[in-house]
């Protein structure tokens, strides 16, 4: 069943357009996260489903119902804020009980809803605290704590770990994907950062200049990105591009030519038979961590520049035919800069995008 | 722990400025002690017998109790209507957008840049048409039309200060505009709303001008009884001194009760 709707949404700031039209939706109990580089409007997206800022244009409804021009509290959604937002002047129990006492909820109820979340948070000890005794994984449980103990219908986290160090992050994430598990709650979660949306999301809605590139599973998209966009932001280091021109088409298979093939050339399975032909340019794309070393059938021929040894892995940066091209490979293979690679890849790992950067796929 | 010269310097420049803005005070208390005589002295006497007649004749003289009641009543009544008034302005100014914003603004802060005095004598001549001279209600209007934009302007720029993602997250709460302002903007904004009660209190407490201009026999206000010894060919300067002194001394205790909540760093820890 859809919980959440959006319908060809669109947001502007006075003639400036922010959000140009996006539709999506979103099942009870699923996580969604919208990821996207900065000014992509994902926070302002989020925002509106909040409801703390206008709809221009497009529906929005939650649970069946149009919420599109909705109070923020009758939405019954919650939020968890980037810088956290609690109240300075309330203690932690306080902070939590706020909304509570908004809906004139029964003391003893709010004092048991309140001790359940904190006890699901581990800051029962905390209670009696104000937000600037708190450290700041500490500040962002309370935040996560005010949100849960309002029973909302959806969950909205506005890159709630950014100002979190590396180490609080990683396991906040890992936190927030436990209580996604026990809750069984609608969340949609909004970050630039793709290791967040891969790890914690169900679905991720790729979002660029206000338009939606792609949306799908983490697996999906890393496998079968859209265009170039989506394929460079999801995986990390991002996957390498090379823009080759095409030799010739000869039934399934393409003959590609790029200074950084290993002889200058490469044929590769593709019926893309009608859309493509001599002289275009195709967009080959590699991920990093999807190439091997001193292969048999060298697909690449490669200069090393730098490599940099993260202990169980081994990033190398290369330049094939003018081109950087990044490597990661498993161990520490000893090489020094200068030397040249041949590098292979399994022929189901190599995409293929058009000179505008979409995929091209079989007509599946 | 070794001084170094820089803070030496700094100390110095300190006790100076301190010395500069506390020797008038010390000099009107000290006067208060001494005798006529004494005070007239040249040169002036620094060590002097100190004598309670000029107190006595200060607390005997029912005009000053009747004065200080005035101006304690005028003064609050001010502040309170200055602060219920203004706070709300101010959140109005600091959080919403609404046409003429700009110019309401700028209407605040210009009335400030005005001299009192152009505006003596239409006031007074409102008031007298009014029927309003003379009375409490008069001074008390006065002085909310010169302390209001203090108000509204201070508590304006405090309440900006306060992070609009708590207001955003008081919304998700569920609270009503007047809610956020009552249970989030007041308390955050004490330290603001404090500072410009005080300057309220203080300027309905020391005014003159207007005080003499439009009140008769009935509203004198303290300064105004103080300055109303200097008659004739009388000039008493301890009993002067002594209501000077008798005057400060509520402003001072209201200072230093509301102080606390100037230092009070309110806003810290609300957000990253």
């Amino acid at each position: 069943m859809t919980f959440l709707q959006l319908n060809n949404i669109q947001k502007k700031f006075g003639e400036m357009s922010v959000i140009k039209g996006v539709s999506f939706s979103a099942q009870k109990g699923e996580f969604v996260v919208f990821v996207g580089p900065s000014g992509c409007g994902k926070s302002t997206l989020l925002r509106m489903i909040a409801g703390l800022e206008d709809v221009s244009d497009g529906t929005l409804s939650i649970d069946g119902k149009d919420v599109t021009y909705e109070e923020p509290a009758k939405r019954e959604v919650s939020m968890v804020f980037q810088s956290y937002a609690l109240y300075p002047h309330m203690s932690v129990f306080e902070n939590m009980a706020f909304g509570l006492r908004m809906i004139k909820l029964p003391e003893d109820q709010i004092k048991a809803r309140v001790l359940e979340a904190a006890r699901i948070l581990q800051i029962e000890a905390l209670l009696e605290r104000k937000p600037k005794a708190l450290s700041g994984g500490q500040r962002q449980r309370v935040a996560i704590g005010r949100s849960i103990v309002r029973n909302p219908k959806i969950f909205l986290f506005d890159e709630p770990l950014s100002n979190l160090d590396a180490e609080l992050r990683t396991q906040m994430r890992v936190e927030i994907a436990k209580l996604h598990r026990n809750l069984g709650a609608t969340m949609v979660y909004v970050t630039h950062d793709q290791v967040e949306a891969m790890t914690l999301a169900d679905r991720i809605v790729v979002l660029r200049g206000g338009l939606v590139e792609q949306i799908g599973t983490p697996t999906e998209l890393y496998d079968r990105p859209a265009n170039t966009f989506v394929a460079g932001f999801i995986g990390s280091p991002k996957m390498n591009f090379l823009a080759a021109t095409v030799d010739g088409v000869d039934g399934g298979s393409l003959k590609l030519s790029h200074p950084a093939f290993a002889g200058g050339s490469l044929t590769v399975a593709s019926d893309t038979a009608g859309r493509v032909k001599t002289g275009d340019t195709i967009i080959v794309g590699m991920r990093p961590e999807h190439l091997t070393l001193d292969a048999a059938n060298p697909v690449l021929t490669l200069a090393l520049d730098i490599s940099e040894n993260l202990g169980g892995s081994t990033q190398l940066y290369t330049t094939g035919g003018g081109e950087p091209v990044t490597l990661v490979v498993p161990g520490r293979p000893s090489l020094n800069s200068g030397d040249g690679l041949n590098v292979g890849i399994d022929a189901s790992h190599i995409y293929l995008f058009d000179a505008a950067g979409q995929a091209l796929r079989a007509s599946h | 722990m070794r001084l170094s010269s820089s803070t030496l310097l700094h100390a110095l420049g300190l006790a100076a400025v301190v010395a500069f803005s506390l020797f008038p005070f010390y000099w009107m208390v000290a006067a208060s002690f001494k005798t006529q005589a004494d005070i007239l002295a040249s040169p002036p006497v620094w060590l002097f017998t100190p004598t309670l007649d000029n107190y006595r004749a200060v607390f005997s003289d029912s005009k000053v109790f009747g004065a200080v009641g005035n101006s304690l009543l005028i003064a609050s009544a001010t502040t309170v209507l200055a602060v219920l008034l203004g706070a709300p302005a101010a959140f109005a100014l600091a959080r919403y957008d609404f046409r003429g914003k700009s110019d309401l603004w700028f209407w605040f802060i210009s009335n400030r840049m005005m001299s009192p005095i152009v505006l003596a004598l239409p006031v007074y001549i409102l008031a007298l048409q009014t029927g309003l001279l003379d009375t409490h209600l008069v001074l008390i209007l006065v002085y909310l039309t010169f302390n209001l934009p203090i108000v509204v302007w201070i508590c304006t720029d405090q309440f900006k200060s306060i992070p609009p993602d708590l207001e955003q997250a008081a919304r998700l709460d569920g609270a009503d505009q007047f809610t956020i302002f009552r249970k989030i903007y007041l308390p955050l904004g004490a330290p603001g709303i404090a500072v410009s009660a005080i300057f309220s209190f203080i300027f309905s407490w020391n005014e003159l001008l207007y005080a003499l201009v439009l009140t008769r026999r009935n509203v004198q206000t303290a300064p105004v009884v103080a300055t109303s010894f200097m008659s004739g060919y009388e000039l008493p300067w301890g009993k002067i001194m002594a209501t000077g002194t008798v005057i400060v001394l509520p402003v001072t205790i209201f200072a230093l009760i509301v102080s606390r909540h100037m230092v009070r760093g309110l806003t810290m820890g609300a957000t990253k």
